[in-house]
């Protein structure tokens, strides 16, 4: 609603400068900008409540198809990043916890301070740049081949190995810079855990140091890990949109960010309404699954 | 038979301001099937002792002299290997519940169970729950309760649960790290009778440490006074009661008699226990001491051995 | 404990602090990083004297109307009009220094104030403030960013830093409010309330002089992540226009299709805003381990 009060007209952008002023009247209408701000809103109000987001300014299309059609695609890359940047995370920040003050521990904590400081979208453009442009491994941007989809013959597996092999780029992007705060986060908890009692009975029952690793000290260190997979979720997000516009892969941060530049309301407002729904949610799922993690707090 | 023998041993640690003596030439004998109380104030090296016992001092504590035998080997100069093998198999911990000794993610019975797995690897399925079984009914906490978490415990079942964890691999020996402190008197009592109960059906060797000297004086046979890192009286527990020798030791008694048995009054010291980074060379009680001579100032004491199995490191007795 | 006294105090904290600060690898990278970009920064305000084509954003060479790699006269080579990339490159530091400082000054003012009323006042003024703050920080910043660009239209770079503050307090608002809360039970802020201070006296002259470490700490992680934000905003073409930062020459490079013709172009800018923020975070880190112990350990010895 707020993007009403937005600068650029959004009709002068979508009509063709060649259509009579009534074919602009017929459009306008159509989608509803002919009434007053305050008829707008109600009927924009009403639609939001029943799940209509309206029609897409640029794609003459209703918002919510558009966005069915760009969510999984997110969902694919993100949990995909994700899971694997935390699994990552936790294993090399308990290794370097571990082997705190050695050279491996220098080494990896500074590499993962650079992740996390990388700048996103600089960095995926380099990965394009140099495996994409010169090495020629990777497609450069987009998420298929079309001449693949096009090909009648091409079977299930071509086409999901299609897929994969233009998300290996992003995947890789989103996952260094992820990693990066995964595993400082893990090294940290981890040497608090180490100083716990409960190590030195460990210790004192005469299991063997790996044993002491993994089983008491890792599993508690991982908690909080798992909380900020929540909280950090913001961070994610802003690399996620960066990451799919420098990939041009289609999904819901690309489109955000391409509705916001060509004043495309309706879907930029459902995008971001869809994202803020996305991450209050799964602040709420990270609760319950801590909640189940950790024994203290079961009820 | 002699179970451990500890002769001159000295322990250190790395610190900022330079080397702590935490534990300085201390010597003595447990028998089989006897117990031995430590007794101090906080920082006079007790843990310490215990802790350089199992092989476990902090990264930045060392043991710098001495020998620690147990059945004729010296536990210093052990592998890790070896000593992992002596830990809980030989000589088991009781650690103080109350200070997280339990790992709140794990079930208290997987906690026990672990302990005998480790060093039974072969053991039969039916085996090991019998033997956890069998340990949770020793201490008294019901078979339905082995499920739980630890947070789940009260504190003194908690203590239970980790008594039950020490005896897991039927140990020699058994150091009792403040086993009681934190707990509420009525508890503290019960889990004492239940140690000394279990130490003489199963003739376990334990070492006591405490800063409570009627906690100690109630379980232990002999009984060792430390301060600032040494053994200033080392007796039986009837001869450092009767006829205590040093001035440190009869403070502590005082303390402890003037009120009735309950709960020992704080000290009455005055001043501070003495810098162990840069010890003073005279006697370190010197500065409290209300009996001292001018010479005991830079002059160390040495052990004045009253009976064969009494000794104390003051100069001046009367 | 009276005020002056605590400020002697926290003055000889401070130089321990340093002496352990000096021993450390991390800090010391992380100055000496951001040593070298605060001379470019500096550096920046001169070259448009030394001749007019060295202004970052309207100096064009003469003679070159499209992008050319690094040569004497241009030691990184130009853009694709002509203007010179190391001024622009000193142009960005000297925007990003400004934007991360006086974003994260803005940012940790309004945690600090917010966690320490939060903190000292409890009740529902702490819960409705936190629940602010959990929302908030919950929030990918950039997209409210993106949204807000938007609707007001280009942004001005002032604007831009006044909204990265509004939303990056929160983070520094939870660590001040649980300090102000280990504080409040501390024997000389009772002793102040007593001596009838009023609250605003005992927040601002007893409970401030005692969490403004820890604040000036979370600012180097705010710069951090102001200079994040704000670059990324530029690179998607939401920035100011009228100023010349890494993030709008990346987006340059992008757009204007020479991201695979012009390393020398593509690599400067990157390198550059990915250096800083490494280097202000290894001083917060460095400073996290200097501070942090001693913060903690005074709460134990009091």
């Amino acid at each position: 609603m707020l993007f009403r009060l937005a600068p650029g007209d959004p009709v002068a952008r979508m009509v063709d400068p060649m259509w009579t002023p009534e074919e602009v009247e017929y459009v306008m209408s159509q989608l509803g900008l002919d009434q007053p701000i305050w008829t707008q809103y109600l009927f924009y109000l009403k639609n939001f409540f029943s799940g209509n987001f309206g029609v897409s300014f640029h794609y003459g299309e209703p918002v919510h198809e558009i966005i069915w059609k760009r969510l999984p695609n997110t969902i694919l890359l993100f949990t995909t990043s994700t899971i694997l940047a935390a699994l990552a995370g936790v294993f090399f920040g308990k290794i370097a916890a571990w082997r705190k003050g050695s050279k491996s521990d220098t080494w990896m904590t500074i590499s993962a301070l650079v992740c996390h400081t990388l700048f996103v979208p600089w960095f995926a453009l380099m990965l394009v740049w140099i495996l994409g442009y010169k090495v020629g491994w990777f497609p450069l941007n987009g998420i298929i081949s079309p001449e693949i989809w096009v090909d009648e013959s091409s079977g299930f597996l071509v086409k999901a190995l299609d897929v994969l092999h233009h998300m290996l780029l992003p995947l890789m992007t989103l996952f260094v810079v992820q990693m990066g705060s995964y595993l400082l986060l893990m090294r940290s908890s981890m040497l608090g855990t180490l100083k716990e009692d409960y190590i030195v009975t460990a210790r004192a029952k005469g299991l063997s140091e790996k044993v002491i690793r993994n089983h008491h000290a890792a599993r508690n260190a991982a908690l909080p890990v798992i909380t900020s997979i929540g909280l950090s979720l913001a961070f994610s997000i802003n690399g996620g949109a960066l990451t799919e516009t420098v990939f041009t892969w289609p999904g819901i941060g690309k489109e955000l960010v391409f509705a916001v530049s060509n004043n495309d309301y309706p879907l930029a407002q459902a995008c971001f309404l869809l994202i803020a729904a996305v991450v209050l949610t799964a602040n709420l799922i990270v609760d319950v699954l801590y909640a189940y993690l950790d024994p203290r707090i079961r009820y | 038979m002699t179970l451990i023998s500890v002769e001159n041993l000295c322990v250190s640690y790395q610190t900022k301001n330079g080397v702590l003596n935490a534990v300085d030439d201390i010597s003595f004998l447990l028998e089989e099937g006897r117990s031995l109380g430590f007794v101090g104030e906080s920082g006079c090296g007790k843990t310490t002792v215990g802790m350089a016992l199992m092989g476990l001092l902090p990264e930045n504590g060392a043991v710098t002299q001495g020998r620690i035998l147990y059945q004729d080997r010296d536990l210093i100069q052990l592998s890790d290997e070896a000593m992992r093998e002596i830990r809980w198999n030989e000589i088991a911990m009781i650690f103080q519940a109350a200070m997280n000794a339990l790992n709140p993610v794990h079930r208290v019975h997987e906690q026990v169970r672990e302990a005998i797995v480790t060093h039974q690897p072969g053991i039969s399925k039916e085996d090991l729950n019998r033997q956890v079984q069998a340990l949770f009914d020793l201490v008294e906490i019901p078979r339905d309760r082995m499920q739980d978490f630890p947070h789940q415990f009260s504190g003194g079942m908690k203590q239970r649960a980790v008594i039950a964890m020490a005896l897991a691999c039927s140990p020699k020996l058994v150091i009792a790290d403040e086993p009681t402190t934190a707990l509420d008197v009525i508890v503290q009592d019960q889990i004492l009778q239940e140690i000394k109960i279990i130490q003489n059906r199963m003739n376990i060797s334990v070492i006591f440490i405490s800063h409570d000297i009627a906690v100690v004086a109630d379980v232990c046979h002999d009984i060792a006074v430390m301060y600032a890192g040494q053994i200033v009286e080392f007796g039986s527990r009837e001869e450092v009661f009767n006829t205590p020798i040093h001035p440190y030791t009869k403070l502590l008694l005082s303390s402890y008699l003037t009120l009735d048995g309950d709960k020992p009054a704080p000290l009455a010291v005055s001043g501070r226990a003495p810098n162990l980074i840069n010890p003073p060379s005279g006697c370190r009680f010197y500065e409290q001491c209300p009996h001292a001579s001018p010479a005991c100032e830079n002059r160390a004491p040495e052990y004045h051995q009253a009976t064969p199995t009494h000794r104390a490191l003051c100069d001046i007795t009367e | 404990m009276d005020t002056p006294s605590e400020r002697i105090y926290l003055f000889n904290r401070l130089a321990k602090g340093w002496a352990v600060f000096r021993e450390n690898l991390m800090g010391k990278i992380g100055l000496t990083l951001m040593i070298i970009f605060a001379l470019m920064a500096l550096a920046s305000f001169f070259t448009p004297f030394l001749n007019p084509m060295y202004d970052p954003m309207t100096g064009v060479d003469p003679e070159i109307s499209h992008a050319t790699g690094p040569s004497l006269r241009h030691w990184l080579g130009t853009d694709f009009i002509g203007r010179d990339i190391f001024t622009q490159l000193l142009e960005g530091a000297k925007i990003a220094f400004m934007v991360g400082l006086s974003a994260a000054f803005i940012s940790i003012v309004l945690g600090t104030i917010v966690g320490m009323f939060s903190g000292y006042m409890g009740g529902v003024v702490d819960t409705l403030l936190m629940r602010l703050a959990d929302m908030i920080m919950v929030m990918p910043s950039l997209l409210i960013l993106l949204l807000l660009s938007a609707l007001f239209g280009q942004l001005n770079i002032w604007l831009i830093v006044l909204l990265i503050a509004l939303l990056r307090w929160p983070g520094v608002s939870r660590v001040i409010r649980a300090q102000t809360l280990t504080l409040k039970q501390r024997p000389f802020i009772e002793a102040a309330k007593v001596a009838g201070a009023s609250h605003l006296r005992v927040i601002f002259r007893h409970i401030m002089p005692n969490v403004l470490p820890l604040s000036f700490l979370y600012m180097t992680f705010r710069v951090t992540s102001a200079i994040l934000v704000e670059a990324a905003l530029a690179f998607l073409g939401f920035g100011d226009p009228s100023q010349v930062s890494w993030g709008m020459m990346l987006q340059w490079v992008w757009k204007t299709g020479h991201m695979f013709q012009a390393p020398y172009w593509l690599l400067p800018p990157g390198i550059c805003i990915s250096l800083l923020t490494l280097s202000f975070y290894m001083l917060g880190r460095a400073m996290d381990e200097v501070l942090d112990p001693r913060l903690r350990k005074e709460e134990h010895s009091d």
